[in-house]
């Protein structure tokens, strides 16, 4: 039954015949490769102000609580993990899988969203370390901050697309379009978080 | 390329690319606190950059599909990609945060 559905995988469809790839595809792409500048403005403005002294007030770095960020990190990898199960099943025509697959990913998102809003409320309550305590943290808010927003219209996006495979008759063959492009956006915020973690985390703290 | 090898990864493969994902990860958070404790300095910082770039490659690649896509979209995301790295690690040097030597 599934077989014919997964010799045409989603991936084939709207493909234009000049680029061999569909135009709203080619469009994410190249959308995506666009915001390696503005995310790489915010991480190069963070490492610019991370350990510059001279400022007074609480410093981001001092205050991370890093086996809770792994935690959230790891959130944030299993839900790519997910996005490609979702699309997967897409392809081999299960509705079910599908349903199921989008809605946890948009949980896990929703899981990460809450982990970051929990980790900025200590950061303010507890360390008084604000947007405008000092450059340093302005940059760690707003670099965190709009990657946290980017997470939010993905878990957006996902929950649209599972609340279209609940109707009668689920995600149809355009749908699967849709899918496929919101899973691109997902794993590429996916992608910047790993260098976020990496960067911002796990490289800013000073050795003991 | 075969057809058969240029078909995507089945949800098995999928489950191993995600445990790999989840050993690396493990991996990197181990080493923030070995760096704590012996203070590896540079080489804890060329490990971590390593690390972060095999899942940045393993996620593009594998689970974007960017290995079984046609040429543009690999042109595009990898210049993108590699334009930002180059302007911001130029910025980064001329101000004096990142030491490139030569």
């Amino acid at each position: 039954m599934s077989d014919v559905a997964h010799e045409t995988p989603v991936a084939h469809h709207d493909e234009h015949e000049s680029t061999g790839i569909g135009n709203r595809k080619l469009g994410m792409w190249v959308f995506l490769s666009s915001e390696f500048m503005f995310f790489g403005a915010l991480i190069a403005t963070y490492l610019l102000y991370s350990n510059r002294g001279g400022f007074e007030g609480t410093y981001p770095s001092e205050i991370y609580d890093i086996p809770f960020t792994s935690v959230s990190s790891f959130v944030l990898l299993m839900s790519s993990l997910t996005m490609v199960l979702a699309h997967n099943a897409l392809s081999k025509g299960d509705q079910n899988g599908t349903r199921t697959w989008l809605f946890a990913t948009a949980a896990l998102g929703a899981v990460f969203l809450g982990g970051q809003v929990f980790e900025f409320t200590e950061f303010i309550v507890q360390s008084d370390m604000t947007l405008s305590t000092n450059p340093a943290a302005s940059a760690f808010y707003l670099l965190t901050g709009f990657h946290g927003t980017h997470v939010a219209v993905g878990v957006i996006m996902l929950l649209s697309l599972w609340g279209i495979s609940r109707r009668k008759g689920g995600l149809s063959e355009e749908h699967g379009m849709n899918l496929e492009l919101v899973g691109l956006y997902w794993h590429f915020v996916d992608i910047i978080w790993i260098v976020i973690f990496t960067v911002v985390y796990l490289l800013s703290v000073p050795s003991a | 390329m075969t057809a058969e090898q240029d078909t995507h990864p089945s949800p098995a493969q999928y489950w191993k690319i995600a445990a790999l994902l989840a050993i690396l990860t493990t991996f990197e958070v181990a080493m923030f606190y070995v760096d704590r404790e012996l203070g590896l300095g540079g080489l804890n910082a060329l490990i971590l950059i390593s690390l972060a770039l095999l899942k940045f490659v393993i996620v593009v690649g594998w689970y974007m599909h960017l290995r079984f896509e046609s040429a543009i979209p690999n042109r595009f995301f990898t210049a993108g990609a590699i334009l930002a790295l180059a302007l911001y690690l130029v910025v980064l040097s001329a101000l004096g945060v990142v030491v490139i030597r030569g």
